[in-house]
């Protein structure tokens, strides 16, 4: 019984997404309210009925007591979890057990990153998240929503069944020597071929990256490229997962069938995924009159640009004026000739037209200020930005509800390619894939470990399947043993949000540990310093949709300035019956060991 | 990564009782259905916008997912709820309050009402609102009363400081009980003194609602004109009707001692020694496993029927004044009235009795029936002792159902029992027209002392039963008054370079070192983790210990099945870098935590 909505201020449903329980239930709900025995009513219209009042009433909350709902529990255990982000409501449900708050919550938010990474920074107003989702054509709608609801189908497989997006984190197939061969072949071979066709229509590559199932072989970017953050990084291969399933826990008898389907080019062996859109922090592709690293620094002042109109409203309208209003105020000073430059720049457009009036509003010696009275044009400011930040650094998606970069023939020929080139390694590869790394601690039955600066982890397989038996081997124990790992990183999860870097727990029969830490480049561990104390409702804890680590890496920066910080966690499950200083002594070691440059020069 | 969390003494910001049934049409206003809302002086439309908001919103929820909504958080306060009929009860705390604790104290609240005033739709019936607003006012003041952080946590007993006691006070005070059980019309009882429990005989839930009582007659004094006083013994003794639960008074039947026993013999037979309760472990508390047929069947139960629904006082007086009084003694003038012992009262107060409570005969033989008469799911049930069991088994399940709920907290994975507490507490107001059924709750005060016992309603008209009861008890009460007025109050503040908290789930006790001060900025880092880890040890089942730390402070958790210790230790470098390293001296303090705790009569081995 699942269910995920967005709506919008006036309470109109832009986008939703039920399983067929959550639909069935609807469906009864309705059928008994109506009365007169007339055909149900179209399921989108039951939706936004049975939804509107919680709607209405959230909206209300925040007008007149400036607080709003975050969740609630019905006796029963189902769980509505709510999230307003700007000017759109966001409402999670779950009715069977699977997921809790913290995972409702999560999902909000990667709903929230999937529709940023697709459509730009529309979620700051709802009128053009309107817009991008939920196309006057009904075609288009469904085709568009059917993308999104399987993009999330997958995201909720990856969470549930793959341990790097348990902890949000990429990790890497530890091969040295063939990670660097794939770079190389990657960088002359692949790219400079791509880039020098004629089909490529204006378009460059400015990253690639070879993945086998979900864990990253390699991975090449152009120099003039920006960086990718995880965050992108692990939406992209979410994207990737949903063109190209693995299906890694499907209990297929026959291997041979298999095999087939995938020497036959849609396997999930290796592929090369073209970039889509580039994510609204940073734009890494050129369209638009803007090239390069040129178009890089006005996306990210367009975006800039957006937030600060965006913060400078929501403070006039909750009746911040003068001093309070000011942070908005001063960052909207520091930008003014920015914005002149860039508004100069596209020439005359609407926004031009916008921005002047602005400026009459907020800097005329004797105007309104920064009062109430600016709303209005500051809601129009963010508006026209967020809409020339999708014109200029967004490729329309044209006929097609899904943003194709490369041409078709162009993304066959890097399939090939790659193919080509990994084709006496498959074999060995699918067997790395689901043995990484392999432990020789007696006692030890399962760990993760985390470098957050990189975004990387690395652990043992947990795969469970009739015929790829992990380390665990198969069964209930291992399923057991799962259970517990995905348990025990939501609990550590919950301790770090209140400021707990480490923790044990003697869990029946098991022991768990948890630790986070920090070095510096060399290699030093750094004194643990307060971390933070987030509310329960803060955004989740991760780098997926919102990157936690780096947060805190800024914060825990602060007193350590002039070093390059790094940080780590650990996370262990022992037999309860090792006694507490072998355990402890086995997360040193594999705290020191696992990043060692040695065992692996790429981390 | 700025959103510190502010520490908020107040336990409750918002408490407020709705009755959308006075709301229904579209000109009737949010302000008639709001029966009850904390804090009073909350400007009214405020108060209306809160209930008109969240009842509507839970309303749609529950209708969505076809159950009622128990929690409802917003950005700055978490509400505990409940839904029955048309009430809508809504206590609202600060965030970081564990979930688990603002619903217990919404029960607590509900259960207090229900107790002293019978069924909620009922007693608004019956009374004007500002009357029983006064009452909720009363109740939620008395379980936020002078409590500490920790006792928040809890949820728990305020006990005497046994540590500064001679333990063979406390083994009198436990005797003054069992002597006054003697007499077959006494079920149990306690012993309070300044309103913390010496010795209590019943379940930690039922000694907590006795308490209000006995709190609030000590803040007003004795006064002879009470018509709950009684005159013959100097204005010392005085009597409320109360309700309790089937649940509840299954347990107190259950208890050691042959009640079926008691129940034939006469007051004056000299019974044998039974079991003292005073430090009651797992293994002689009594198993709430136990038979629930046999509270039915038993004689006893029967009695208990029958003997209710002759003496149930006038509902029209019982709720009539701000406290809630007996009807009219019987001793006042001496001798018993005739006619309370015909009398069946046309408004019964407890609907359950009221459909047909025609003769003593006739309910004992439709005992199961009769009393589940309102439940419409129970509907049908024969007279037999087998009908009887199935209806009480149902009351378990719902108990446990609702349990189950309010631990999402730490993980949101699993949801688990409260261990050792669920099986125990009894059913708040989930359903507020379970049965409920009336006894007579007995209070002798000696100055700071008070013996508290639950009374069969007729033991106020037996005067010989009276008599014997008072005249044995009040020599020892005066002994016990003497000597525990010359303790001194256990020396406040931390002893020790370490602080600890030991719950006993089973008697709900705690005790600690920490100064019952709120806020202390040394408490204060293991209050919140204490916190942190009573939430996660009630989530899950399985978890035994654990060791959390934070830059500035290490707090180690364990627990049983009938305990839970917290402990952290002062001093020693807390400069640490997070990574593993066994030297840490974090998790040396499981073995610090043993060690030291013996001496508190803390044994974790």
């Amino acid at each position: 019984m699942k269910c995920l909505l967005i709506a919008s201020e006036s309470a109109e449903v832009l986008f939703h997404w039920t399983d067929p329980e959550f639909q069935q239930n609807v469906q009864k709900q309705y059928g008994a309210s109506q009365e007169d025995g007339q055909g149900l009513p179209a399921f989108e219209d039951s939706i936004s009925t049975l939804f509107a009042p919680i709607i209405i009433s959230c909206i209300t909350m925040v007008d007149r007591l400036r607080d709003s709902y975050t969740s609630f529990t019905t006796e029963n255990h189902h769980i509505y979890v709510l999230h307003q982000f700007d000017e759109c409501l966001y409402i999670a449900v779950n009715g069977d057990g699977e997921e809790g708050e913290c995972d409702l919550r999560r999902k909000i938010y990667v709903v929230k990153k999937m529709t940023e990474v697709l459509f730009g920074m529309v979620t700051l107003s709802s009128n053009l998240l309107r817009k991008e989702l939920r196309p006057q054509d009904t075609e288009q709608r469904a085709r568009l929503w059917k993308h999104l609801q399987s993009l999330l189908q997958t995201y909720g497989h990856l969470r549930e069944n793959d341990q790097s997006f348990l902890v949000e984190a990429v990790e890497r197939l530890i091969h040295p020597t063939l990670c660097e061969q794939c770079i190389e072949f990657l960088e002359r071979r692949l790219v400079q071929q791509l880039n020098s066709s004629g089909e490529r229509a204006g378009e460059e590559v400015m990253h690639a990256f070879i993945l086998v199932h979900t864990k990253l072989l390699a991975f090449y970017s152009s120099r003039n490229a920006s960086s990718l953050s995880t965050s992108d990084l692990l939406v992209l291969i979410i994207m990737a997962q949903n063109m190209y399933p693995s299906n890694t826990d499907s209990d297929d008898p026959n291997p041979e069938v298999e095999n087939d389907r995938r020497t036959s080019g849609s396997g999930p062996e290796s592929f090369y995924t073209p970039e889509p859109s580039p994510p609204p922090d940073r734009g890494s592709s050129s369209s638009g009159g803007f090239c390069g690293r040129c178009c890089s620094v006005y996306s990210y002042l367009v975006s800039h640009l957006s937030f600060a109109f965006a913060k400078l409203e929501k403070r006039l309208s909750e009746g911040q004026e003068g001093s309070a209003a000011t942070r908005g105020q001063r960052t909207i000073h520091e930008v003014r000739g920015k914005l002149d430059k860039f508004i100069k720049a596209l020439g005359p457009t609407e926004i031009q037209v916008c921005w002047i009036e602005f400026k009459n509003l907020a800097f005329t010696r004797g105007g309104p200020g920064f009062s109430r009275h600016l709303i209005p044009s500051c809601k129009k400011m963010k508006t026209q930005l967020c809409a020339v930040y999708r014109q200029c650094f967004l490729l329309e998606s044209g006929s097609s509800s899904i943003p194709q970069r490369l041409s078709p023939g162009l993304q066959e020929r890097a399939q090939s390619m790659v193919q080509e080139k990994l084709m006496d390694w498959k074999d060995f590869l699918l067997v790395k894939s689901r043995r990484n790394i392999t432990m020789d601690f007696p006692g030890l039955i399962h760990f993760i470990c985390v470098d957050r600066s990189t975004g990387q982890m690395i652990a043992p397989s947990l795969n469970l399947t009739e015929r790829n038996t992990s380390e665990l081997g198969k069964g209930p124990l291992a399923q057991f043993i799962r259970r517990k790992v995905w348990t025990l990183v939501n609990t550590t999860r919950r301790y770090l949000q209140k400021g707990y870097s480490t923790v044990t727990f003697r869990d029946g029969d098991f022991y768990f540990c948890y630790f986070l830490w920090f070095e510096n480049e060399t290699g030093f561990k750094l004194e643990a310093g307060d971390l933070p104390v987030l509310s329960d409702d803060s955004a989740p804890i991760g780098m997926l949709a919102w990157d936690y680590y780096r947060k805190l890496l800024r914060y825990y920066s602060k007193s350590h300035q002039g070093e390059v910080v790094k940080c780590y966690e650990l996370l262990t499950v022992h037999l309860g019956v090792v006694p507490a200083e072998i355990i402890l002594q086995h997360c040193r070691q594999l705290a020191s060991k696992l990043w060692e440059p040695s065992r692996n020069p790429l981390l | 990564m700025t959103e510190l969390m502010q520490p908020d003494s107040r336990r409750c910001t918002y408490f407020f009782l709705y009755d959308g049934s006075k709301v229904k049409g579209e000109g009737d206003l949010t302000r008639e259905g709001i029966c009850y809302f904390y804090p009073e002086e909350t400007p009214l439309d405020e108060q209306e916008l809160l209930c008109g908001q969240l009842a509507g919103a839970g309303r749609c929820v529950s209708e969505l997912s076809s159950s009622p909504v128990c929690v409802l958080r917003l950005r700055r306060n978490k509400f505990a709820i409940r839904m029955k009929d048309d009430f809508f009860w809504a206590l609202g705390c600060p965030v970081e309050v564990p979930t688990i604790s603002v619903c217990e104290l919404l029960d607590q609240l509900i259960n207090l009402f229900r107790f002293y005033n019978g069924s909620v739709r009922r007693s608004y019936q019956l009374n004007r609102p500002e009357t029983l607003a006064s009452r909720w006012a009363q109740y939620l003041s008395h379980l936020q009363s002078g409590s500490s952080d920790l006792h928040h946590i809890f949820s728990c007993l305020r006990t005497i400081d046994a540590t500064n006691i001679d333990p063979l006070l406390l083994l009198k005070a436990a005797l003054i009980l069992q002597a006054c059980q003697r007499c077959p019309l006494v079920s149990a009882g306690c012993v309070l003194f300044r309103g913390r429990v010496v010795s209590t005989q019943i379940s930690p839930e039922l000694t907590m609602k006795v308490m209000v009582h006995e709190s609030e007659t000590y803040t007003k004094g004795p006064r002879c004109n009470d018509p709950g006083t009684f005159n013959s013994f100097g204005g010392a003794v005085s009597s409320t009707t109360v309700f309790l639960t089937v649940s509840e008074l299954q347990h107190l039947q259950s208890g050691p001692g042959d009640k079926d026993f008691r129940s034939h013999s006469t007051p004056h037979k000299k019974k044998p020694t039974r079991k003292t309760r005073l430090s009651r472990t797992l293994s002689n508390t009594p198993s709430t496993e136990s038979e629930p047929s046999d509270a039915f069947s038993s004689p006893s139960f029967s009695r208990r029927l029958s003997d209710s629904s002759v003496f149930s006082p006038d509902p029209s007086q019982s709720g009539a004044d701000p406290t809630p009084q007996q009807p009219d003694p019987p001793f006042s003038n001496g001798e018993p009235s005739p006619e309370a012992e015909e009398e069946v009262p046309e408004e019964s107060n407890y609907e359950s009795f009221h459909s047909n409570g025609n003769g003593v005969s006739q309910m004992h033989n439709e005992a199961g029936g009769s009393l589940f008469g309102e439940d419409s799911r129970l509907n049908g049930g024969g007279g037999d002792g087998d009908a009887a069991r199935g209806p009480v088994f149902d009351f378990r399940g719902a108990e446990e159902s609702r349990d189950h709920n309010v631990f999402e907290e730490v993980s949101g994975g699993g949801c688990g029992n409260v261990q050792g507490r669920g099986a125990e507490s009894p059913d708040p107001a989930r359903s507020d027209d379970s049965p409920l059924i009336p006894m007579t709750l007995y209070l002798h005060r000696v100055k700071g002392l008070v013996l508290a016992l639950l009374v069969e309603p007729c033991f106020l008209s037996d005067t010989d039963s009276m008599e014997e009861v008072y005249h044995s008890s009040l020599a020892s009460l005066n002994g016990l008054e003497a000597h525990l007025r010359t303790v001194s109050p256990g020396a406040s503040g931390p002893q020790g370079p370490y602080l600890f908290a030991h719950f006993d789930c089973v008697q709900s006790t705690l005790t600690t070192n920490l100064s019952a001060r709120p806020g202390g900025a040394l408490q204060r880092p293991f209050v919140r983790a204490t916190s942190l880890l009573h939430s996660h040890f009630c989530n899950t089942e399985t978890l035994q210990e654990a060791i959390i730390r934070s830059a500035g402070a290490a707090v180690y958790g364990t627990r049983s099945v009938a305990q839970e210790t917290y402990f952290q230790q002062h001093g020693g470098s807390l400069r640490n870098s997070g990574i593993p390293n066994h030297q840490d001296s974090a998790f040396s303090l499981p073995g610090k935590a043993r060690h030291r705790l013996l001496k508190h009569g803390v044994n974790l081995i």
